[in-house]
């Protein structure tokens, strides 16, 4: 149990945070609703219902809605006797309770499982005593036992002091100057003998970044719409709520604000603005380009305020700009270049931005907490655990927009809250009132699983805990779906095996339909248009992706050639193909060549079959003349029995191919598939028969490179590469028993790329390589740079320099011409 | 607890182009098929993993109220009730990992009362 506070808060007028000192460094805890925002918008929304805290709550600030209430800018009223009615609850909220609630939500930030009961809470420099009292009292509230206050600015200041680890902070007086979304402060510090003082301090609670934004639509943006389109008062007609552009104002506040943000890091940015017609019909649809120079010019003024206020403390405290260390930029709006460099020029002070402006006070907070002492007794500590059980009921799939979600708690719930929120961040009931029973309406994400979470909240915001499950709904997912029976192919030419074409795999077994799929290829031939010489082949296969494409059976096939193209394709264009699987097993398949910009798209039925008989005839053709090479080699290997077996078929593949030969392109009998099922039963068997062969040829093969991977490994590996062997080898037992010749020979490749990876370290490889290279030297592209590689190369191995040797040995590759193309297939027409 | 994911602001900002541009084809009667490379380079960023990826949703004409905290909303007009979704600045963002989802970037809009 730690004895020090450690949590800071910084309770802010426009965003608050929190942060906690944990082992030496402070972690700012992310708003868990806010992606990447580690803070809080102060603003709180009591509905009939719930309260709301946070963003979604600032959304509805300034806006009428049925029983609600919205305020912000509580802060400023901190200790006085206002209170904001809530006509809807005939009761009022004091600021007091407003502060307790932001502090409330602060909580629920905090995932470390801490149960916050002491916490240092921060107070602008300008707060007096009641002001200050109201901010403990605010925190108590809030549940804490124990509130710290602390300053602002020397938050501000021990966030720099903690950073700046090895320089110790002198004694001497600097300028905390804090301009952020919606306020502004500036105050005078000074350490003396170790100890930190606000000397003065200054402000303005209505100068923000929001007022920038608002500057840059009012002042830029809408004179430069007048000035191109016609409307007779743009500008009231969009900041006016009844007004007709209402909506479109908040577009470009939300641009501009970008537009802020873009300008902090380049020279100019652009507005866009669309989407409305001026009164004489002409569409609006043009961009704004800010300037970095026009932005500044705009908000020199406001920024010149700013330091005049800086100015009246200096002569206040008779002070000069040497007499002031630097200026320290705390809050969001100092993240302006030229907020910083204005504020530097005119005072010849140095500006210090080298803290995160947006969390400083709260780091700063939680730094000092680090060194503050918990002074709460245990007995404090024990609270009535609260036997709470909620069972739920809710359709636990739905096709619909939001599912009712209802439970029936038993317990005490009295002066208990709950709230629901879904997992993925997108949905945040607000803090509810528990009763006996609840009912919510759960939005669904379409087609994913969706989870929510009840959690039991006290009047305090701590956590009760309760007997409910995750809330899981899936949306959407086809309950009904069939699984696929088999594999779904694509025949594509094999890189690998020049001649030869291989299965690619779209659609594995079991997939549930319907299923959809695009692939990419860059087509390996060119087309002319008009010309029936080269073809593209889309080639869909029903079976094994393991086996040979012949024993598969076609199911969709489409055919391009020349003749159906709009203009030339050129080797190297993109043919885009979207195969799709309905429900009922239609498939459909689109091609789209991208340079002629044309598709081809067909559905195919699963009871009718696509055979042309060209493609057919080929087929038989190239198995027949695999079959008699695989006679050969197994002859050769005294294999007699395969031999004899694979001779069978080679006689019954005669027949098949006599048959075909005689059959014309625009055969209408049966006859094309009735061949087409015996060449693809021939082909199973050939497969079957000389399987074993082909897993036999590459089991051998994963072996050696196996032994040959370990002798590499003992001799210079490291521990990466061997950690990579162990995973292979380690799965060494489930790869070889699918007896897939393809997964074997993957697993060998793997192996091969790890020698691959360990040679190129050693020397005698390098050395081997560059003498190799050496030869090639008159071959090469640039002689002049050769040259003066191989000089290179030659001092570094006479200096023993490997790794330089290394890049020289690839440097000089490069320089080699590429070797006449290696041969591949361009049967299909595109491949892997 | 709430899970999160940071998602390089690289692919959120390649999708709010995707995600103007294909606004702006909709205007469009055009021969040609933009719309289906707006497609691809969202079936793209569909499958920037093997089992996930990123995909927009434009809420427009939706309800907006203050349990959806998928969306940050200004809201147009004096009145909170009845919130629809009129524009849409920024979609929202989410990252799909087989059937689960979790939200990347709010979705930036103006809400106006229906009534």
């Amino acid at each position: 149990m730690e004895n020090t506070i450690n949590f800071g808060i910084d309770l802010g007028t426009t965003n608050s945070a929190i942060a906690k000192f944990v082992k030496g460094e402070v972690i700012v805890f992310n708003n868990p609703l806010d992606y990447g925002r580690a803070t809080l918008p102060s603003v709180v929304c009591y509905q009939k219902d719930k309260i709301i805290v946070g963003s979604q709550a600032k959304v509805m600030f300034g806006k009428q809605k049925k029983d609600a209430f919205t305020q912000a800018f509580f802060k400023r009223k901190m200790g006085t006797s206002e209170s904001f009615p809530i006509k809807s609850q005939n009761r009022s909220v004091t600021p007091i309770e407003l502060s307790a609630q932001v502090l409330k939500e602060l909580k629920t930030f905090v995932n470390t499982g801490d149960n916050l009961e002491s916490v240092v809470i921060t107070i602008p420099a300008s707060f007096d005593l009641i002001q200050s009292n109201a901010t403990k009292e605010a925190g108590y509230q809030a549940g804490f036992k124990q509130v710290v206050l602390l300053q602002e600015p020397i938050a501000a200041s021990l966030a720099y002091a903690n950073m700046k680890k090895s320089k110790e902070l002198t004694d001497g007086q600097w300028l905390v100057y804090d301009f952020g979304g919606g306020t502004f402060d500036v105050a005078l510090i000074k350490i003396k003998d170790g100890e930190m003082k606000v000397i003065d301090h200054e402000g303005n609670n209505f100068l923000g970044g929001a007022d920038i934004d608002q500057m840059i639509v009012d002042k830029l943006v809408i004179p430069k719409i007048n000035a191109q389109f016609s409307f007779e008062n743009l500008e009231d007609e969009m900041k006016s709520a009844s007004g007709k552009y209402n909506s479109k104002y908040y577009v470009l506040l939300s641009r501009a604000e970008e537009a802020k943000i873009r300008l902090s890091a380049v020279k100019s940015a652009e507005i866009v603005v669309d989407g409305f017609e001026d009164e004489e019909g002409n569409e609006v649809d043009f961009e704004i380009t800010i300037t970095r120079s026009e932005f500044n010019e705009l908000i020199k003024s406001s920024v010149d305020g700013t330091i005049e206020m800086i100015k009246t403390i200096l002569t206040r405290n008779s002070l000069g700009s040497k007499d002031i260390q630097f200026t320290l930029m705390v809050g969001g709006s100092t993240y302006i270049p030229y907020v910083r460099q204005r504020v530097e020029e005119i005072l010849q002070i140095p500006a210090n931005c080298e803290i995160d402006p947006t969390t400083a006070v709260a780091v700063g907070a939680a730094y000092y907490a680090a060194t503050k002492q918990k002074e709460i007794s245990k007995t404090d500590k024990q609270q009535k655990k609260t036997a709470l059980s909620i069972k739920a009921s809710y359709n636990k799939a739905s096709k619909e927009k939001d599912e009712l979600f209802a439970a029936r708690v038993t317990g005490d719930t009295e002066g208990l809250f709950y709230k629901i929120v879904r997992q993925d961040g997108g949905f945040d009931s607000g803090l509810k009132k528990l009763s006996e029973r609840i009912s919510e309406d759960l939005p669904l994400v379409e087609n994913a699983y969706n989870f929510f979470t009840l959690t039991v909240y006290d009047s305090l915001n701590n956590v009760v805990e309760t007997d409910i499950e995750p809330i899981g709904i899936n949306s959407g997912f086809g309950i009904s779906g069939q699984p696929l029976p088999e594999d779904i192919c694509l025949e594509v030419d094999d890189y690998d095996n020049p001649g030869e074409t291989r299965l690619a795999l779209i659609f594995q077994r079991n997939t549930i339909l319907p299923t959809k799929r695009t692939l990419t290829f860059p087509i390996n031939k060119t087309i002319v248009k008009g010309s029936e010489e080269n073809d593209i082949r889309i080639n869909i296969l029903q079976g094994s992706h393991l086996a040979l494409p012949e024993a598969n059976k076609s199911i969709g096939f489409i055919g391009i050639t020349g003749k159906n193209l709009k203009r030339d394709i050129s080797k190297g264009s993109d043919i885009e193909i979207t195969i799709s699987l309905s429900e009922s097993q239609d498939l459909t398949v689109a091609a789209y060549l991208n340079m002629a910009d044309q598709e081809f798209k067909e559905t195919f039925n699963p009871k009718e079959r696509h055979t042309p008989v060209e493609m057919l005839k080929e087929q038989v053709e190239d198995l027949s003349e695999k079959l008699d090479e695989e006679i050969e080699q197994a002859t050769e290997k005294e294999d007699y029995e395969t031999a004899s077996a694979l001779s069978k078929l080679k006689r019954e593949m005669d027949v098949v191919a006599e048959e075909t030969e005689s059959l014309t392109s625009d055969d209408v009998t049966d006859k094309r598939y009735q061949l087409e099922d015996k060449k693809r039963k021939i082909a199973q068997e050939i497969d079957s028969a000389t399987k074993h062969k082909r897993i036999q040829k590459v089991k051998e093969h994963y072996f050696e490179t196996k032994a040959e991977c370990l002798k590499h490994l003992d001799d210079s590996g490291n521990d990466h590469e061997r950690k990579t062997y162990n995973d292979i080898v380690s799965q060494e037992e489930a790869f070889m028993s699918t007896n897939s010749p393809i997964k074997i020979q993957e697993k060998s490749d793997e192996l091969q790329s790890i020698i691959g990876q360990i040679r190129w370290r050693t020397p005698d490889f390098l050395t081997g390589i560059f003498n190799w290279l050496k030869g090639e030297q008159p071959k090469m592209n640039d002689q002049t740079q050769a040259k003066s590689l191989i000089d290179a190369g030659k001092f570094a191995v006479e200096s023993q320099n490997w790794d330089r040797l290394r890049e020289i040995n690839f440097g000089l590759l490069d320089l080699l011409p590429r070797g006449a193309k290696e041969q591949i297939t361009t049967k299909i027409g595109f491949g892997l | 607890m709430n899970e999160q994911i940071k998602v390089p602001k690289i692919y959120i900002d390649l999708l709010d182009q995707v995600f103007e541009i294909e606004k702006k084809v909709e205007n469009l009667t055009e021969s040609n098929s933009i719309s289906r490379n707006i497609t691809r380079l969202k079936e793209i960023f569909e499958q920037l993993e093997a089992d996930g990826g990123l995909v927009y949703h434009n809420p427009i004409g939706e309800p907006y109220n203050e349990t959806r905290t998928d969306i940050e909303a200004s809201i147009a007009g004096n009145s909170a009730d009845n919130l629809i979704i009129t524009e849409v600045i920024k979609p929202i963002v989410r990252y799909r990992k087989g059937g689960i989802t979790l939200i990347a970037r709010k979705g930036i809009v103006v809400a106006e009362s229906k009534s």
